[in-house]
C-alpha cells in the first residue's frame, strides 16, 4: 500500500479545487476588491502547482536545491543529482511574485480611480452607467 | 519521510476551507485577512516541496505587503460588498 503518493495525490486535486474556486471568485463575485483577492488567490496557487511540477520523490528524502560543499567532490555531487528537487521552477516562480505584486498595484490605483470617478466598486452598478 | 506528505496534505485540505471562507465572505476585511491565512498556508506548502527561497520571499510578500495593500484600498473605498 502506497500511502506517501496518494498524500501527494491529495495536495495536487485541493490545488485544482482551489484554482475552480478562485475562478468562481473572479467571474461571478460583483465587487471589484473581491475580484482583485480572487486573482491573488489563482495567482498563489498556480505558483504552488508549478513549484510541484518540480518536486519529485527521492529516497530516503528529497533536499534543497544547494551546494553545500565547494568544491563538489564527485560522490557528493552523485547524491545530490540523486536527491535534490528541480530548482528552474523555483526561480520562474520567484520572478512570478514580483510580478504579480507589480500586477496587484496597478489594478489596486485602477480600482481606486473607477471609485473616485464613479463612486462604486460594484461592477453591476458600473455597468448600468451611461457616459 | 511520512511526516512530510502527512503535513503537505493536511496544509492543502486547510487552505480550501480557507479559500471557500475568502470567496464567500461579504466583508471584504474579512475576506482579506482569510487570504493572509492561505498564504501562510501555502509558505508552509512551499517549505515542505524544499523550497526555501521560494518560503523566504512569500512570508513578508504574500502575508505582509499583499494584505496590507488589500486593506489601504478597502479604507478608501466601501467594506461591504453588494450593497
Amino acid at each position: 500500500m502506497e500511502v506517501e503518493p496518494f498524500l501527494f495525490n491529495i495536495v495536487v486535486l485541493s490545488l485544482f479545487v482551489n484554482i475552480a474556486m478562485s475562478l468562481y471568485g473572479v467571474f461571478v463575485r460583483p465587487s471589484l476588491i473581491k475580484k482583485i483577492i480572487s486573482l491573488t488567490i489563482f495567482s498563489d496557487t498556480i505558483n504552488t502547482l508549478v513549484i510541484v511540477v518540480g518536486f519529485r520523490h527521492a529516497i530516503p528524502n528529497p533536499i534543497p536545491p544547494v551546494v553545500i560543499e565547494i568544491p563538489p567532490p564527485p560522490q557528493y555531487l552523485r547524491q545530490f543529482v540523486l536527491q535534490a528537487v528541480d530548482p528552474l521552477p523555483q526561480a520562474l516562480v520567484l520572478t512570478a511574485i514580483v510580478i504579480g505584486l507589480a500586477v496587484l498595484l496597478f489594478l489596486m490605483f485602477t480600482t481606486l480611480q473607477i471609485y473616485r470617478i464613479y463612486g462604486t466598486t460594484d461592477v453591476r452598478k458600473i455597468s448600468r452607467l451611461r457616459g | 519521510m511520512m511526516l512530510h506528505y502527512i503535513l503537505m496534505a493536511l496544509s492543502a485540505l486547510l487552505s480550501i476551507s480557507v479559500v471557500y471562507l475568502a470567496i464567500v465572505e461579504r466583508d471584504l476585511i474579512k475576506a482579506a485577512i482569510f487570504s493572509a491565512v492561505q498564504s501562510a498556508l501555502y509558505a508552509f506548502l512551499y517549505y515542505l516541496l524544499m523550497a526555501p527561497d521560494i518560503f523566504l520571499t512569500y512570508i513578508p510578500v504574500g502575508v505582509g505587503l499583499y494584505t496590507a495593500l488589500i486593506l489601504i484600498l478597502i479604507k478608501k473605498t466601501e467594506r461591504y460588498e453588494g450593497e
